[in-house]
């Protein structure tokens, strides 16, 4: 891995050949160092079950935000004030920031240091696969420069950042079970929440995502009457969100209604996301989208 | 070397039995008096008493050694006596230097703990010592001492994980709760049974927050008398099952021969409750639960002897970390001699002519270099002889009175500021 890492920082002639990506590609090491950074300062918390600094982890992952931030603002400024998302490492790029930030701010309210042990080696790893996909600034195709794009991208985005943590936080609640279902102890027993609040984490985490996505969907379908003419029209990444969308609404009322919780809770949300992330890394090869940019 | 030892007599839970130790214990309300008492003792220059349930000592510096331990021994017994009987022999130990230093740095660590790791006897050791201090009986080399086993036992704590892991049932339990639960203070818990171990487990649950209690037992007056004590409600046994869905914790103490709650009751409080997830604690013996409860998804049920197991195993991590300590502390002693062998007088006086010497020579030689050059050989001698005056007459104050000081007890304080003033410190 850290081959890969070094690779990556090394691109440099390839990199100033392409002159004004210089900047933004600077940034963008910045930020893999402070998410790397991160990565270790959280593993040291998790698992040797010290503090460096008390608050030393989500401080380095919120340096690492900033030069992120700052990397995306001059991208986005290159691109010409659209999201540029056509290729996958500015896909990439774009959502692992905007997990990050929804960590950050679910740090802020709810002090969930745990949760950076999943969110900072993601955010790296994904920076990482920025690297190694090349770089450039997509050319967007001239029918999608409409302000639908910005919309749908961001709330599309932020709804699987969410989901992502949703993601996390059910993975730990299912481990967490089995530790004390079946009376083994570990060492992430001590870090990691309790049952009932990485449930409560759960539900939190839906209430949010839901809307975020069914809005994502909804400015999708109108990017799609944009693009393709119709609003809906049986593309796999439809189909996918659909499913998807029907999974996380039916947790949601049963949840609400049904006192579904816990374990239950935590698989439904475990396989919503797997949908959304099988499709991004495989499905698109097996059932090809029209859906332009991203994770083609 | 310097004349002054650390010294410490003492007793504690390995030397002797509780009845012996609670015979020695000083009382806190008279404690100003005892450290005076202690002080006035001939040999002794500075003294620091430390009593808690599982130890009493005394601690303190003295120059002779032989005498001191003597009237410390003394000064124990009578204590001992005045609560009628004696009978301290074999049970108390004595280190001096080295050894003492080592021990009060184990106690403060919670290596000599009963319970190696727990976390009181740090703080019992820093109100001893501030008593102490108020009192006026501790001197400098006390103070340090005491200041130095501080922060050994903050650098144990931070660098070893010797207090992690509960080792007790109660403390096991509440472990485990916290991890089921978040927070404690609105969940309720129902105890069945009025078994000891039942009693102590509900115990800690209340300090760990929990608010609710309800209490049953076969007779109803001793559910009430229970109910009492833990300001709980007190429920009829033949009602408690209808009680159940409004329990999150239930804890089963009984010496009951057949299972007080079956797999299939339980599941169907389980959706009374939504599947509210449920902590049943099994401390009965046979078993009050029945153990396919477990099965049940939202249920966690523990039995004694999980409890017991988890402490166990967190007990022999402890003593894995406790390695750990004892290097910290092997270190950290090494380091507190060197400076007790420093606070010797005749090397710093030594040390500080030195410096003045060198300062002198040095500003001099500058001086007749540079401004000072057409100078004849006479006024250069009589620069140099008015310098080395102004040095000793200088350093003539200091160093009488530091003379005259080791007569006195504060000797090791005005030699620590010398240093800590004048930068004497050896490189």
């Amino acid at each position: 891995m850290l081959a890969v890492f070094w690779r990556a920082l090394h691109v440099g002639p390839y990199v100033t050949s392409l002159g004004g990506i210089v900047m933004d590609v600077t940034l963008l090491k910045i930020t893999a160092v402070f998410y790397l950074l991160a990565t270790g300062s959280f593993v040291i918390y998790l698992v040797l079950l010290r503090d460096l600094f008390p608050r030393l982890s989500p401080l380095l992952l919120l340096g690492g935000f900033l030069a992120h931030t700052a990397a995306l603002g001059v991208h986005f400024f290159q691109s010409g004030g659209y999201p540029a998302v056509t290729q996958f490492r500015e896909a990439l790029s774009l959502y692992s920031w905007l997990m990050v930030a929804v960590y950050l701010l679910v740090q802020l309210k709810y002090r969930v240091t745990v949760l950076g042990c999943f969110v900072a080696p993601l955010a790296f790893l994904m920076t990482l696969g920025a690297f190694a996909s090349g770089a450039g600034i997509g050319e967007l195709p001239a029918g999608l420069k409409t302000y639908w794009l910005p919309v749908h991208v961001t709330l599309a985005f932020l709804g699987n950042a969410v989901f992502a943590l949703a993601f996390a936080v059910s993975l730990m609640y299912l481990l967490q079970e089995y530790q004390v279902k079946n009376k083994k102890t570990t060492v992430l027993q001590k870090r990691f929440p309790s049952l009932e609040r990485l449930d409560r984490l759960n539900y939190i985490f839906l209430v949010w995502g839901f809307p975020l996505m069914t809005l994502g969907i909804i400015s999708g379908s109108i990017l799609a009457r944009v693009q393709w003419g119709n609003y809906w029209s049986w593309d796999p990444r439809q189909i996918t969100s659909a499913i998807t969308w029907l999974l996380y609404g039916g947790l949601l009322q049963g949840r609400a209604a049904a006192g579904w919780r816990g374990r239950k809770a935590a698989l439904l949300t475990i396989v919503g996301f797997a949908v959304v992330l099988g499709y991004f890394l495989w499905g698109g090869s097996v059932f090809p989208s029209r859906h332009r940019g991203t994770f083609e | 070397m310097r004349e002054e030892k650390i010294l410490i007599v003492g007793l504690n839970h390995d030397t002797a039995p509780v009845e012996v130790r609670e015979r020695v214990a000083f009382d806190r309300t008279v404690l100003t008096e005892s450290l005076r008492r202690l002080r006035s003792l001939p040999s002794v220059e500075e003294g620091v008493i430390l009593s808690t349930c599982n130890r009493v000592e005394v601690v303190a510096a003295s120059a002779d050694e032989e005498a001191a331990f003597r009237e410390i021994r003394n000064f124990l017994a009578e204590q001992e006596s005045v609560k009628g009987q004696r009978g301290l022999e074999g049970h108390l130990y004595e280190y001096s230097g080295d050894p003492a230093v080592r021990h009060l740095f184990r106690v403060a660590a919670s290596l000599d703990s009963m319970v190696v790791g727990e976390p009181q006897i740090l703080g019992q050791l820093k109100e001893y010592y501030v008593a102490a201090h108020e009192a006026g009986t501790i001197g400098a080399i006390l103070h340090r001492l005491f200041h130095r086993s501080f922060s050994v036992a903050k650098r144990v704590r931070t660098e070893t994980a010797i207090g992690s892991g509960a080792v007790s049932v109660g403390s096991v339990a509440v472990d485990l709760a916290k991890q089921i639960f978040d927070p404690l203070d609105d969940k309720s818990v129902m105890l069945i049974g009025a078994g000891e171990t039942g009693g102590l487990v509900a115990r800690q649950l209340q300090r760990a927050g929990v608010s609710s209690l309800m209490v049953t037992n076969r007779t109803f007056e001793r559910a009430v008398e229970l109910a009492d004590q833990f300001r709980g409600t007190p429920l009829r046994f033949e009602d408690f099952h209808r009680y159940l869905k409004i329990a999150d914790l239930v804890v089963g103490c009984t010496s009951s021969p057949e299972a007080l709650l079956q797999r299939e009751t339980v599941e169907k409080v389980l959706k009374e409750r939504k599947h509210k997830p449920m902590f049943f604690i099994d401390l009965g013996d046979p078993r009050n639960f029945d153990p396919r409860i477990n099965e049940l998804g939202d249920v966690y049920l523990y039995n004694i002897d999980d409890l017991k197991g988890i402490a166990q195993q967190n007990l022999q991590e402890r003593s894995n970390e406790a390695q750990k300590a004892e290097e910290i502390v092997d270190e950290e002693v090494a380091g507190f001699l060197r400076w007790l062998d420093s606070l010797d007088q005749v090397p710093t006086i030594v040390a500080l002519r030195q410096k003045m010497e060198e300062i002198r020579r040095g500003e001099l030689e500058k001086s007749l270099s540079t401004s000072l050059k057409g100078l004849s050989e006479k006024e250069r001698q009589a620069l140099e002889d008015m310098t080395s005056a102004m040095v000793s007459k200088i350093l003539h104050a200091p160093i009488t009175r530091l003379k005259k000081q080791s007569e006195e007890q504060d000797e090791a304080f005005y030699i620590d500021a010398l240093k800590k003033l004048f930068d004497l410190e050896e490189k």
